[in-house]
């Protein structure tokens, strides 16, 4: 962490904010988010690749905006911010996969599903 | 025989007030932590909407497919992209001390939030007006309270946007309000993010 500043506006979380930097995060989430929507609009290849490519695109949407918003590195102000975000996304993951994972196992095992099912879903 | 103090007995592990600690910085790491378990919280809602985006929970009403529109979604994300970029350059402003660049950064952010949440409730209320409600299957109980989950955020992050506009006024740019207006700035760029998560997981794959 930074030590004292006698003037709140030197401190180096204020210091680090940037117009080019806002400006570049804004535009780079903004097409990525395009990208997937294009991707989504065409709907021409099988599931899984769709969902590879548009989570791919969102991973990349998110790491933009880790870098260019949130100002994440490994600089002395900011080290403890990454290292936090590092270790919480094992959280998120394993939330997110051991939930769809288990229900995915006791749909398949227990529930009788209906025969007009049109789209699939994750746990399918 | 004198009694002798065990070394370092006198010593102090925190002194209050000490110049080399940075109220800033403890802060906003201290907040930056409470974000990281509000997204935990968000991590549930969006597991239990996986577990719930199936025809069957839909029970016999509109599934993901049927009530998302990802073209409206994506006019939605520039919304609020635009709301943080407001916010965040009105902090770039506030580094050479010019309160009104950080006044109509805020007042941007407001205004775009506002145009966001106009397109969400509008959303919300045409499902409502069809019978999709809260309580009409799993599906749209899961729905509902992802999306209204993030609209709250959004409110309350508009609040505390007046309440600063009040306090860089009346208090200038002091440290806590330094600290409360770079906290703010990174709840605010966190909407955007958890709304990147909800546009591709409920809108586009949904889609």
């Amino acid at each position: 962490m930074a030590g004292a500043h006698s003037d709140p506006l030197t401190h180096p979380e204020v210091a680090q904010g940037g117009v080019l930097r806002y400006i570049a995060g804004f535009i780079s989430t903004t097409a990525l988010m395009g990208a997937a929507l294009v991707v989504t609009l065409r709907h021409d290849q099988p599931y899984e690749t769709y969902l590879g490519l548009v989570g791919g695109l969102a991973l990349l949407a998110l790491v933009s905006q880790a870098v260019l918003y949130y100002g994440l590195d490994i600089s002395r102000s900011q080290i403890w911010k990454s290292v936090a975000l590092m270790l919480t996304m094992p959280l998120f993951i394993i939330t997110v996969g051991l939930t769809v994972w288990m229900f995915q196992s006791l749909d398949q095992r227990t529930m009788l599903m209906p025969q007009t099912m049109e789209q699939p879903t994750l746990l399918q | 025989m004198a009694e002798q103090a065990a070394p370092g007995a006198q010593a102090r592990l925190f002194y209050p007030g000490y110049a080399g600690h940075s109220q800033i910085s403890g802060r906003t790491l201290g907040f930056w932590l409470y974000m990281l378990s509000d997204a935990l919280l968000f991590t549930a809602l969006f597991a239990a909407y996986a577990v719930l985006d199936t025809p069957m929970n839909a029970a016999g009403g509109p599934v993901a497919s049927q009530i998302v529109n990802p073209i409206e979604g994506f006019w939605q994300t520039v919304v609020i992209l635009g709301s943080v970029t407001s916010y965040s350059l009105g902090t770039v402003a506030m580094k050479s001390g010019h309160r009104a660049g950080l006044v109509w950064g805020i007042l941007g952010a407001i205004l775009l939030a506002i145009v966001f949440l106009g397109f969400g409730f509008g959303d919300l209320a045409a499902l409502a007006a069809h019978g999709a409600g809260i309580s009409r299957s799993g599906y749209l109980s899961a729905y509902w309270v992802l999306i209204l989950t993030h609209a709250v955020h959004m409110v309350f992050g508009i609040l505390w946007m007046l309440v600063m506009l009040a306090q860089i006024v009346r208090l200038g740019f002091n440290e806590m309000v330094v600290a409360r207006l770079l906290n703010l700035r990174m709840f605010w760029q966190f909407q955007a993010t958890v709304w990147v998560c909800v546009y591709v997981y409920v809108y586009m794959i949904g889609a």
